[in-house]
């Protein structure tokens, strides 16, 4: 099961407006992506039509492919639209007696800080007030037992349930964390009562100290528990239909794959796993150049996706508000803005030139497309620019109209008193801009400097934008894969099986107990995942681990998550993790600490379980760059609007290891790249651009 | 078309420099709340960062608490005269004296200079409330205070650094002075570090763009706050305006105040006089510093402008405080250390009042006030002295605005959402107390067309010993304001109040307590709610019947404050007749 023994690999992301298909041949080393529209009220059918492509395609029929295939695929738009739409299940909430309302006071702040928008609404609760029921029991700060369990209070609150049709129920007690015999029990009363529900217990989501983010977590988790398992259920059933010989595995957000029962039991697991797979993907287009520190950026119609990956560690978030709702368990961290392709230019009352986050997005789209959209957007700037090709898109599948594109941008040309050309390279520089502001928060902010990192291009919109935002921030070097657009997808066929295991141990690190209490819960957390990996089909040389701690200074309240290798914690050894520490604050906030002395709070193993790739292409390509220039078009580089003449290249015609130089555009069938002056690009025998700044 | 204003400077380099410098203050703020070690700090968000050119004026206020804010622009002022011919680059300087344009000592500021080719060009400027500034009682809060000198130690600007070099010698002073030395100096750590990072952000900025550049984009958004808010000034009628809060008697015996702010606006133009009553010997007194912040506060509740916030918002705004020597307008030897709750948040109220008359569409209710509790006692889990502010206990309810009902348990007024309350487990293993309950209350958000918030009730029991609980704060007789014509028949409920249980009697107290309780006792402090907007008979049935089912209006409730009769608690059945009958008596 950990290696490749079907003839393909299938992965399968499911975006917003297009559902991405990426089929690995291993007889012929090929990687092929297909675009199928996405149907998100029924996802099957655009699984069914993208298999329908293929076979129209390729000449492999579905039944053929499925049969034949490792199938990787993602959740995301079916848990992410629950959450929007507040579509998840009929939820209660079982929470010690006088705690109820932590989901609702949520830590008695506004997530975003202060505002004076009178229309700002509070968060919709996912669990109503009436049907969050306090129980009678207490644990205290040192996992004593205060008030033994009531437990007709789990009673009365699982009669209210039934007679109220409820299909899901989260139970998270304060300090369960350090004894979870409540909860336990409470989960017991519950299955006994309700056979049917779904429970989520808090401790075993999420065992980490922070009762509202354990709780928070737990909740979203119930919530959108019936959804995943309706989706995993298709979906599964799907394929075994067409005579899948292996259970589909599904992307999680924190960057791995999972079976469905994964899923099912940990639906909060796959509310962002679209985005997730973009550092995987980098790593893997990076590493034949040598990189493993990489910036992954991937724009597409409306929203602009970025992650960092510092020598093979992505950056992770724990504990953060997504879509309002604090959720604990670890994500990648993708920092999402919205500046996309059909991103809005608009002035604001002060004057300013904005962009975004409103969208045209695909109905009615830039006003270039001609569908009736009359607003500015980055595409009709591009097309302003001569970036983008005035044929049109997807090998002129989509006509574009200059005329409608150059008429939207006067509407930020004219009250600033500037021509259609200016605005469009200032729309141009403004989301450039945002981006870098966003590349910032996951580099700057977690105490990394960009200019360390490779940049890799994911997404269709992204090519036109790569080496402009690599000249703002720094970055020397891009790789841009031909398959840019749908590198999520690869992402998933390459990922491994991932599982996180968490624990909390709130000590100080200046005694002999406390070290081995880490030591006892890190050898306690590893044998459980190992056992998990192994009834997955793995075994102990596919299985690697990696640990951190979340750790503070005496005194602090925020932790620093440290990464640490797999040894033997004792007197000796803990030195190490204590360095770590103190030059991963400096780092982060200019100063350390070392005389202080230093706590740990929660701990946390990763189990992968380790798949064989396919490999990428090896072969090189012959042709000369001057062979593949098909044209030449007007296209504007700096602030002052005026045009160069620049020649426009065939990506299909490119030989590998031929030099192009800027200013020159690179029309690929699914995206257009732009080459400022000042870079260089090369194509590589692994079918990825290699563009670097002059020197 | 609609007419835009035009920028002086390039359009496009203005939006990218407006970034990088809300980018540089969020930087700021982020490290701050990630190294500090004082709970009210890190938990709470209680700190500010800020911006300030070399003149020195505010060019970016952070979305961090407001009342911190508007009296940065005084502080920071007085400090720059302070040292006028004597500021070097690596100069670091401390301050916290409310007498020298500070606003509550415990909120202590830190500004470093930022030269660049050798010229004083910015300042970064961070302000955060500590575990203790020194004084007789923990935390700082002596309500038996009768002068400033018995409240705290007070820092008139100094430099910690001189040219780079750290004065340890005024630092061991400092330190010294004050409890809990080990975390004192984290969060001091804490503060440099945020003005250093953004010194790094702002020097990057000057070597991309240039200094005339980067100051031409900043002059143009301070012209363009101005613009705002003068735009918005146009909208309100001319006239004179007056609005008058009651400051509440919260046990100094002195008896309640009232306080007045009379707006005047001519054109584009507003002018704002306070009056208030002469100074007390009790800690609610306000210097002229910390007084900006809750006219600024009252003046952008209903201006509502988004932002970026800057000190050009303010140009066409002049503020009268009054003589010297009254409650918000203090004078040495007054008491100040609850000032930026109490009075604060009824002067704020008192400017919100006045602009209701001139435009009463335009106004949202007020927010509960700050009521809350400061605990100190000795950890015996770790062997050392504990002192905190509790910030869950000041978290009240949300004011009701003409389009929907107040948040529930964001408060208080003067930190308008800002402020965190902090997890019930990491204040458990912080301090050695059990939280019995941290929750919403039925019937506290006043009554309105538009409900106003709930506010939350904080239960404690201390774990082992001995626990000092001291009561800061008002807003336990008069509920928070309503707007539009509400009100509520139901006032006990929605004030806040403590209550004692000792020995199974339960005593109710609507004062500033100093009180010590043991284990087996317990004091739960209760907040306001919002003030509602609208009549409230005017709230449809089914919102008041919602809000019944979810227990945050009791049947008893529902009947006097809404008009809604029902007669049946399990079913929710209404009595149509009844109710229309209450609703159309009123």
């Amino acid at each position: 099961m950990t290696s490749i023994k079907n003839r393909y690999r299938l992965g399968i992301d499911a975006g917003g407006t297009f559902t991405d298909f990426v089929v690995a041949d291993r007889q012929t080393g090929e990687t092929k992506l297909f675009k199928a529209l996405s149907t998100p009220t029924d996802p099957t059918r655009a699984i069914q039509n993208g298999l329908k492509l293929i076979h129209e395609a390729i000449g492999v029929s579905p039944t053929e492919l499925v049969s034949n295939s490792d199938l990787c695929i993602n959740g995301t738009t079916v848990g992410l639209n629950a959450l929007i739409t507040h579509r998840g299940g009929k939820t209660g909430l079982i929470a010690t007696a006088g705690h109820e309302d932590s989901i609702e006071i949520r830590n008695g702040h506004k997530e975003d800080g202060y505002r004076y928008d009178p229309e700002y609404p509070a968060a919709t609760m996912l669990v109503p007030r009436y049907l969050r029921k306090g129980v009678r029991e207490r644990v205290l700060s040192d996992g004593s037992v205060r008030t033994p369990m009531h437990e007709e209070d789990v009673r009365a609150a699982c009669e209210l349930f039934l007679k109220e049709g409820i299909e899901t129920v989260a139970i998270s007690f304060v300090w369960s964390v350090l004894n979870p015999a409540h909860e336990r029990r409470a989960a017991e009363i519950v299955r006994e009562m309700m056979p049917d529900a779904i429970i989520t217990v808090g401790s075993e989501l999420y065992p980490q100290v922070r009762e509202y983010t354990r709780t928070s977590t737990a909740v979203v988790n119930a919530y959108l528990a019936p959804v995943m398992r309706r989706y995993v259920k298709a979906v599964d059933a799907y394929f075994r239909e067409l005579g899948a010989a292996q259970p589909v595995r599904y992307f999680q957000s924190n960057g791995g794959l999972a079976i469905g029962q994964v899923l099912t039991d940990r639906s909060v697991y796959a509310i962002n796993s679209g985005p997730a797979s973009a550092p995987q993907a980098g790593l893997y287009v990076s590493a034949p150049f040598g990189k493993k520190s990489v910036i992954t950026v991937d724009m597409g119609g409306t929203s602009f996706d970025i992650t960092l990956t510092k020598d093979g560690q992505t950056n992770l978030n724990k504990n953060i508000d997504f879509l309002r709702y604090r959720i604990g368990v670890p994500m990648i961290q993708v920092e999402t803005l919205g500046a996309g392709g059909g991103s809005i230019g608009w002035i604001d009352p002060l004057g300013i030139i904005q962009m975004g986050p409103q969208s045209a997005g695909s109905e009615p789209g830039p006003a270039c497309y001609g569908q009736g959209g009359t607003e500015p957007t980055t595409s009709d700037a591009n097309l302003v620019l001569g970036y983008l090709s005035p044929d049109g898109l997807l090998g002129g599948k989509l006509p574009l109209d200059i005329e409608k594109a150059r008429a939207a941008v006067r509407k930020v040309a004219d009250p600033l008193g500037i021509s259609v050309e200016r605005a469009a390279y200032g729309m141009y520089t403004i989301v450039n801009n945002n981006m870098v502001n966003g590349i910032r928060r996951v580099s700057v902010e977690r105490g990394y400097d960009p200019r360390d990192f490779v940049l890799v291009g994911a997404g269709g919109a992204t090519a036109a934008h790569i080496t402009a935002l690599a000249r703002e921030i720094g970055i020397d070097t891009i790789i841009l894969p031909k398959l840019a657009s749908g590198l999520c997808a690869f992402g998933q066929i390459i990922s491994d099986v991932k599982y996180n295991y968490m624990a909390t141990a709130p000590v100080r690190l200046d005694n002999d107990a406390a070290y081995k209490r880490v030591d006892d819960l890190y050898k306690q957390l590893e044998k459980e995942g190992r056992a998990h990996l192994v009834s997955d089909g793995f075994t102990d040389e596919t299985i690697e681990i990696r640990r951190s701690l979340e750790m503070r200074y005496v005194g602090q309240v925020h932790e620093c998550t440290v990464d640490i290798d797999t040894f033997d914690i004792d007197a000796t050894s803990i030195e190490r993790v204590k360095e770590a520490f103190h030059r991963r604050h400096k780092e982060l906030y200019t100063y350390a600490e070392p005389h202080n002395p230093v706590e740990v709070v929660n701990i946390e193993s990763t189990l992968y379980g380790r798949i064989e790739k396919p490999k990428l292409p090896e072969k090189p390509k012959a042709g000369a760059a001057g062979g593949a220039i098909k044209d030449h078009r007007d296209a504007i580089f700096d602030a002052s609007g005026i045009a160069t003449r620049t020649p426009v290249y065939d990506g299909d015609r490119i030989g590998t290891g031929e030099p192009i130089k800027g200013p020159a555009i690179i029309e690929e069938v699914t995206t257009t790249i732009v080459i400022e002056p000042g870079w260089t690009a090369v194509l590589d025998p692994t079918n990825s651009y290699l563009i670097t700044r002059d020197r | 078309m609609k007419e835009v204003h035009k920028p002086k400077v390039d359009p496009i380099t203005l939006s990218v420099v407006r970034g990088v410098l809300e980018t540089t203050q969020r930087e700021m703020t982020l490290s701050l709340e990630k190294t500090a070690r004082s709970s009210v700090f890190n938990l709470a968000h209680d700190y500010s960062t800020a911006l300030f050119n070399g003149r020195p004026e505010m060019i970016l206020q952070g979305q961090d608490i407001p009342i911190h804010l508007g009296s940065l622009i005084p502080a920071m002022k007085a400090v720059a005269k302070f040292f006028e011919g004597d500021i070097h680059e690596g100069d670091l300087i401390l301050h916290n004296d409310p007498a020298f344009g500070g606003s509550h000592a415990i909120d202590t500021c830190m500004y470093k200079p930022v030269f660049y080719k050798g010229e004083l060009v910015y300042w970064t400027v961070c302000k955060g409330h500590l575990t203790d500034i020194g004084g007789p009682v923990p935390a700082g809060y002596n309500p038996n205070a009768k002068e400033i000198y018995a409240e705290c130690l007070r820092i008139p600007p100094v430099k910690i650094w001189d040219k780079g070099v750290p004065r340890n010698d005024v630092l061991n002073f400092i330190y010294t002075n004050m409890r809990a030395r080990r975390d004192q100096e984290g969060d001091f750590n804490a503060l440099i570090g945020a003005c250093q990072v953004g010194e790094r952000n702002l020097i990057a900025l000057l070597d991309k763009y240039g200094k005339e550049t980067v100051d031409a984009c900043i002059d143009e958004l301070l012209d363009m706050a101005e613009k705002h808010m003068r735009d918005m000034m146009r909208t309100v009628p001319d006239g004179t305006y007056e609005g008058s809060a009651i400051l509440e008697d919260a046990g100094h015996g002195f008896g309640d105040f009232e306080i007045k702010a009379t707006v005047t606006i001519t054109g584009d133009n507003c002018h704002i006089a306070i009056s208030s009553p002469p100074q007390i010997p009790y800690f609610i007194n306000s210097y002229e510093g910390n007084s900006h912040s809750g006219v600024y506060l009252g003046l952008m509740m209903f201006a509502a402008l988004p932002p970026p916030y800057n000190e050009g918002l303010y140009r066409c705004v002049s503020i009268d405080f009054g003589p010297k020597g009254t409650i918000c307008n203090a004078q040495e030897p007054a008491p100040h250390m609850n000032c930026t709750t109490t009075p604060m948040e009824t002067l704020t109220d008192a400017v919100r009042l006045a602009f209701e008359k001139a435009m009463p569409s335009k106004v949202a209710a007020s927010w509960g006030h700050a009521n809350g509790l400061n605990i100190a006692g000795w950890d015996k889990r770790t062997n050392e002295e504990y002192v905190t502010m509790v910030l869950a206990t000041i978290i009240s309810g949300g004011g009701a605005t003409p389009e929907q009902d107040g948040w529930h348990a964001v408060g208080p007024e003067c930190c308008f959402g800002a402020l965190t309350s902090g997890d019930v487990e990491l204040l458990e293993y912080s301090y050695p107390i059990i939280i019995h309950r941290y929750s919403l209350m039925a019937d506290s958000g006043g009554a309105g067309k538009f409900r106003g918030g709930s506010g939350t009730a904080w239960e404690v029991e201390p774990l082992d010993g001995d626990m000092l609980c001291i009561g800061f704060g008002e807003g336990r007789r008069i509920p928070a304001m309503g707007a539009a014509g509400a009100y509520s028949t139901d006032i006990d409920t929605k004030v806040g109040r403590v209550e004692l249980n000792r020995g199974g009697e339960t005593e109710v107290r609507r004062t500033n307590i100093m009180e010590t309780i043991k284990p087996g006792e317990t004091v739960t402090n209760m907040n306001p709610g919002g003030g509602g907007y609208g009549n409230p008979h005017e709230r449809p049935i089914e919102k008041v019947l919602w809000d019944v089912k979810n227990g945050l209006v009791s049947i008893e409730g529902a009947r006097r404050d809404y008009g809604v009769v029902i007669t049946d608690p399990e079913t929710l059945t209404v009595d149509q007749a009844a109710t229309q009958a209450l609703r159309s008596a009123a």
